[in-house]
């Protein structure tokens, strides 16, 4: 048996980098120091895997299913390439190169989650941080539609609410504010806890910002919340030495979106005239945050992204997945390293039933039971290395830990042979 | 008057991109030259005459060349493209960015268009019968130049963030509008006529936003000033009366919301205010 | 592979070529004496041949690049051109895509460029961008200045272990030369606060900014590192801040050996007199007068160019202030116990005062610097400019009535006020060459770079302009054609570019220095800093390290230093 220490755990945006996996057999037996989430999937890994590579469903050679995927990619009009929040930078960056070769639309699943984070930032700018700058200086915590203790269990003892830094050593010298539409487990943990009417983020943000402005707020209750209420707390967000805003899907996805992020952007930099404020999105997948970094190194435009003739052309809302797919306007699909079917509206996956769907994934999921061609791949951060970039963009490299099962390649490899293939075929 | 007619050859499946459908491109050439301009079906480039069936013969200048639309192209996207004079008429519903950049001439479309009408205009007229889509007369993101001058008008509804960016010109919705109408607004005025699901204004430095149907609220960074009894709208009156709210504050804004009182009984509490 | 450069009018200022007509035979990627028969041979008959530029400091790469891109969509639009059978696509404009970086600095004979500014904890992005860069060769320097590690040991007066830290640092990321970025001023930016001066106190470290600067340029030497302390000073973007930047020169003279001790980055932008933007003028005579009167400085301009721009640095603060000045929109993202990075979109302006002012102070300092040797070209871009205007700039230098044209054409207070009008002097080619490619590679020590005697890497230049025959002061216009688009760019032997456009693509080589550290003395720092990195970071110190297999193509310098 071998252990092997401050391994980076691959399961969600926190990408916790001190956990120690004890090896024996090429077979992960124990993992210390995770959460929960961490604990079960590094153990269980292996259930539900796809062990052979299949076209319409017959189990087939590797060889054979990258040929029919280059053939339905060389041959598609308007495909569409989706996913990679789960798989490493080198992946992702082979994935690029694919869509410009081929002329298709690349997009990864930021699209869904904090792509109206990107937009809002697009419009106003943001003041963010690395999540240690919180862990050492942060005595004022917003919590804002995002519930840490389910989504990212380990958040708020290694970087936020409970860690121990520097200048601050823990939680008790920290003020925690939770703003959510129920009282989540996080929200129990807080010092303050604010249930906001649902869709009226935007309404709130607005009212803080005029207030910490010392606009007179005319309104007597705003978003369900009283204006004297607002107006403390202004005051307690100006009187922080250092506060930090971390927010969730329900800011991002409440009425408004990208518009909600615009005005909690507005708000900080209107902190930090007179204190130091800063905000920092929780994001989900482990390497969402990658995929972002590599497509804006490489396309410009960190998501949504389409090649359709030959050079990079952006505009969410038009060239995202969710809506290409809805409005039908594509006629093939490349899936890596996600899982559409399980999540987008019925419209979307109505039509991608219609096309030929060509999915790479180590696991047996709602989207590879309708893809025309699967190709099994080896689980990042366990089977296969790479690089990952954290919620808050600190680059980490993730371990192999194992071998993968017989025959199964990483999504880089198999990507690099779909490259290869493409680029002898198309010319 | 020159009429070119264009009908699709077959039902689209892809994006098709057709910014060179303008009065401007058509103007004094045969149809045979008509046929050879280029056009993007997804990834393949091709050519209008592969595309479209096109009959007719075009005008000697923009300005009297009127193409006309038949059949169904809700996938056809940016038709009139930085088209100056002449006109469109779509008989169906239309794709995304129809008339971007638009400096002049008229657009009218039967049926619905699709997001980013008169994406960036600068001068003209689109008038949509049916509904639009989200972002009319917006620029890209990150962008802040929205649309400038001319006049879009909108018969049905209209989705969100209506004359974002906006810097001139005049917006009419005579339906519902979604959220955030005249968000980033510097200029210009946008009028709905209808309901409007809110956030009037947000982040407006300048310009008019009049909503005559119900508004759920006024932004808290709106602060109100008096009840007027109209509002102008290209020299025509609209009568009221309305609550007039200046904003928006958080962005030292000085942008007029009128908003009727008649259909909005639920902001009367800010009357408090007139003494 | 073998290459024959005939008949070129060749410009080596430091093998003290100058205009000679001369041949240069490449072999294996390098200059050497004479080639076979079967050489592949360039006519350059009539032509201008340098060697490969190098750009001593352009943001290319990193968490801070790539927070501009995003940030900056509206950049890009209009500035893209489809794939290629040889290229991957292109995107611009100030903030272009890795890709771009890289073809575009090759069509403009540049083959050696080091990204400015890496923070430690982000430079495994750094490198990933840079093995992304095609045909150039590439570093980065490491900031180090806010780095509490670095503060802890320079405040208890622990050198050693700060050297051993620093030269360990650049094993441990791969990294070129030491970076300091407003010392002190950006730790405290983590409270939103600035220092103004050099003695301000930097709580809780009990440290002054003089201590941190002086204390970095003796490590320096401790290290004996290729190249000096890399610095933005403090103040950076203030009126009156000239007199900071000359302090913050002469606060190492005494540590000087004959030999450059210090490189003051982008001085345009710390070299402000007046003491409010309505005052403002021109610091750089003082400036000038300072480094002609004390040879351990170098600097670069950080040339103003008008038009879009978008300006980042690591100095937190300064992007602050400048986001309430211009109200665009603003990213800034610190890092955790070493820094700060800010982004603001920014437009400069020919009638806008202060603009014009800023202007003319990258090009007085040019002309009024006389060692060529010691002031090099830049517009840090993408700050003041992007490196796309570098044939512009070197046609202000090189014609007065270039630089006349835009005069006439700037603010009118701007252009009363300063002393540009009054400066005859016009550089030459040789000159050009120098202030572009022979001093930055003599500044960064690189041997075998910047230069096209035997034995040099084989990174040449080959401009479509006849230096006897063309009188630059007037056919200015003819030279910046001739250098946007060179006529060949070879690099590593390779010919890459032809009549401006790329030929052939592949990646370039990352270096690194490598320096040796006494065993012990190592042993000693690590097991302190480990328990500190406990403290102070959210990531192990294993992790924070950087494997050379995650350079594409790494190029490690070893370094025997003095410790
Ligand atoms: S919090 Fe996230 S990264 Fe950390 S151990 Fe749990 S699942 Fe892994």
């Amino acid at each position: 048996m071998k252990t092997v220490r401050n391994v980076v755990c691959p399961f969600c945006g926190s990408l916790c980098d001190d956990i120690e996996v004890d090896i024996e057999d090429n077979r992960v037996v124990k993992v210390r120091k995770g959460c929960a989430i961490s604990a079960t999937k590094f153990t269980k890994y292996n259930e539900e895997r796809i062990y052979k590579p299949r076209i319409d469903g017959r189990e087939v050679s590797l060889e054979e299913a990258i040929n029919e995927a280059v053939e339905i990619l060389a041959n598609a009009k308007y495909p569409a390439l989706y996913g990679w929040s789960c798989t490493s930078t080198e992946a992702i960056n082979i994935g690029i190169e694919i869509a410009e070769l081929v002329g298709g639309v690349m997009d990864n699943t930021a699209s869904v989650c904090h792509g109206p984070t990107i937009l809002g930032e697009q419009d106003a700018g943001i003041s963010t941080c690395t999540l240690g700058q919180v862990k050492n200086r942060a005595e004022l915590i917003i919590y804002w539609g995002c519930n840490p203790a389910h989504a990212h269990p380990r958040h708020m003892a290694r970087y936020s609410a409970a860690s121990r830094g520097r200048f601050v050593k823990g939680r008790k010298e920290r003020t925690v504010i939770v703003v959510d539409v129920r009282k989540t487990h996080t929200a129990k943990t807080a010092d303050i806890f604010i249930q906001i009417k649902p869709n009226s983020d935007f309404e709130l943000l607005t009212a803080l910002r005029w207030a910490v402005k010392n606009g007179e707020l005319e309104q007597e209750e705003i978003a369900g919340i009283p204006a004297e209420k607002i107006e403390e707390l202004a005051d307690m967000l100006i009187s922080c030495r250092f506060g930090a805003l971390f927010f969730g899907l329900g800011l991002t996805m409440s009425a408004g979106k990208a518009r909600n992020i615009e005005a909690a952007v507005n708000l900080v930099r209107e902190l930090n005239n007179y204190t130091k404020f800063v905000m920092v999105p929780m994001r989900g997948h482990f390497n969402v945050t990658g995929a972002n970094e590599v497509m804006a190194w490489a396309t410009g435009f960190p998501f949504a992204v389409d090649f359709s003739r030959g050079y990079p052309f952006y505009n969410p809302g038009d060239t995202t997945f969710v809506d290409v797919l809805t409005r039908g306007d594509c006629d093939a699909a490349l899936i890596v390293a996600s899982d559409p079917v399980s999540g987008f509206p019925a419209e979307a996956i109505r039509n991608l039933a219609k096309i030929p769907v060509i999915t790479l994934d180590p696991h047996e999921t709602l989207t590879t039971m309708i893809s025309k061609v699967v190709i099994p791949t080896a689980v990042v951060g366990i089977e296969a290395e790479g690089s990952a970039y954290r919620m808050d963009a600190v680059p980490l490299r993730l371990k192999k830990l194992v071998e993968p099962p017989p025959g199964i390649l990483s999504d880089e490899e198999v990507l690099k042979m779909i490259l290869k293939k493409l680029k002898e075929r198309v010319k | 008057m020159g009429e070119i007619t264009l009908k699709p050859k077959v039902t689209f499946k892809v994006p098709i991109i057709a910014e060179t459908i303008t009065p401007d491109n058509f103007a004094g050439k045969p149809i045979e030259e008509i046929e050879k301009l280029e056009m993007w079906e997804g990834n393949r480039k091709t050519t209008l005459g592969d595309l479209f069936e096109a009959a007719g013969s075009s005008g000697e200048a923009p300005a009297d060349t009127k193409i006309i639309i038949e059949g169904d192209v809700r996938k056809v996207r940016r038709i009139g493209y930085k088209m100056t004079d002449g006109q469109i008429l779509i008989k169906g519903s239309v794709g995304m960015y129809l008339g971007e950049k638009m400096e002049g001439g008229k657009i009218i479309v039967e049926g619905d268009a699709d997001s980013w009408v008169g994406a960036g205009m600068k001068g003209g007229q689109i008038e949509i019968k049916g509904n639009a889509g989200d972002y009319v007369g917006a620029p890209y993101r990150g962008d802040t130049k929205g649309m400038k001058k001319g006049t879009i008008i909108i018969h049905g509804n209209a989705g969100n963030e209506v004359g974002c960016w906006m810097r001139g010109g005049t917006i009419i919705v005579k339906g519902n509008a979604g959220l955030f109408p005249g968000i980033h607004m510097k200029k210009g005025t946008i009028l709905v006529e209808g309901d409007c699901a809110g956030r009037c204004g947000a982040m407006m430095k300048g310009g008019k936003i009049a909503i005559l149907g119900y508004v759920p609220s006024v932004l808290p960074s709106f602060t109100f000033e008096e009840i007027k009894k109209s509002f102008k709208v290209k020299g025509e009156k609209i009568k009221g009366p309305f609550y007039l709210f200046t904003g928006d504050l958080n962005e030292n804004g000085a942008g007029k919301l009128y908003v009727s009182t008649e259909k909005n009984k639920h902001l009367q509490f800010y009357e408090k205010y007139l003494e | 592979m073998e290459l024959l450069i005939k008949n070129g009018y060749v410009y080596d200022p430091i093998n003290e070529i100058n205009g000679e007509k001369m041949d240069i035979a490449v072999k294996d990627g390098k200059i050497v004496e004479s080639v076979s028969s079967d050489a592949k041979v360039i006519d350059a008959t009539n032509m201008l041949v340098m060697p490969g530029g190098v750009d001593i400091h352009s943001h290319i790469a990193g968490s801070k690049v790539n927070s501009g891109r995003i940030l900056r969509p509206e950049d890009h639009y209009k500035d893209v051109k489809p794939r290629t059978a040889i290229t991957r696509a292109e995107v611009g404009h100030t903030v272009p895509s890795t890709y771009t970086i890289g073809y575009r600095y090759a069509r403009l004979g540049y083959t050696t460029v080091i990204e400015a500014a890496s923070p430690p904890l982000k430079t495994r992005h750094t490198h990933e961008e840079l093995n992304d860069i095609p045909l150039i060769d590439k570093s980065c320097y490491l900031v180090l200045d806010n780095n509490w590690i670095v503060l802890d040991y320079l405040s208890q007066g622990e050198i050693d272990k700060c050297a051993a830290f620093i030269g360990w640092i650049f094993k441990a990321l791969k990294g070129y030369a030491i970076k300091i970025v407003n010392p002190g001023g950006v730790e405290l930016w983590g409270w939103g606060k600035n220092v103004e001066s050099l003695d301000d106190q930097v709580p809780p470290f009990d440290i002054t900014p003089r201590e941190i600067i002086r204390g970095l340029c003796k490590i320096n030497k401790m290290l004996n590192l290729p190249h000096t302390i890399h610095l933005h000073t403090n103040n950076l973007g203030k009126p009156g801040n000239y007199r900071t930047t000359i302090e913050t020169m002469d606060t190492v003279s005494d540590l000087a050996d004959g030999k450059p001790n210090i490189h003051i980055t982008h001085v345009q932008f710390c070299g402000y007199g007046g003491d409010s933007w309505i005052t403002l003028r021109s610091g750089a005579p003082e400036i000038a007068k300072y480094v002609n009167n004390h040879n351990h400085v170098t600097i670069d301009l950080g040339q103003v160019v008008f038009g879009d721009a978008t300006t980042m640095t690591g100095d937190g603060p300064f992007q602050f202030i400048l986001q309430n000045l211009t109200g665009n929109k603003w990213k800034n993202a610190d890092v955790e116990a070493e820094g700060s990075a800010g982004i603001v979109p920014y437009k400069y302006k020919r009638k806008n005062f202060v603009n014009a002012v800023q202007w003319t102070i990258g090009l007085e300092l040019a002309l009024l610097i006389k060692d060529p040797w010691r002031v090099f070209l830049t517009t840090d871009h993408p700050n003041a400019g992007t490196f796309m205007k570098y044939p512009r700039v070197i046609t202000w230098l090189m014609s007065k009535v270039a630089r006349e044209k835009v005069l006439n054409k700037i603010n009118k207070r701007a252009k009363k006020r300063s002393t540009l009008p009054s400066i005859d002097r016009e550089y030459t080619f040789y000159e050009i060459a120098i202030i572009t490619r022979a001093a930055t590679a003599k500044a960064l020590n690189l041997a075998n770079k910047g230069h096209l005697g035997v034995g040099a890497d084989a990174d040449i230049a080959i401009y479509n302009i006849n230096p006897m025959e063309i009188d630059p002061s007037k056919e200015y216009k003819k030279v910046r054609r001739a250098l946007k688009r060179a006529a060949y760019t070879i690099k590593g032997g390779e010919i890459i570019v032809k009549d401006g456009e790329i030929v052939k693509s592949f990646i370039g080589e990352t270096f690194w220095v490598k320096p040796a550290i006494p065993e012990d003395l190592e042993k000693d720092m690590l097991r302190e800093v480990s328990e500190k990195f406990k403290e102070y970071y959210t990531v192990s110190l294993e992790n924070y390290i950087i494997g050379e297999n995650e350079l594409a193509s790494s190029k490690p310098i070893a370094v025997k230093t003095n410790l």
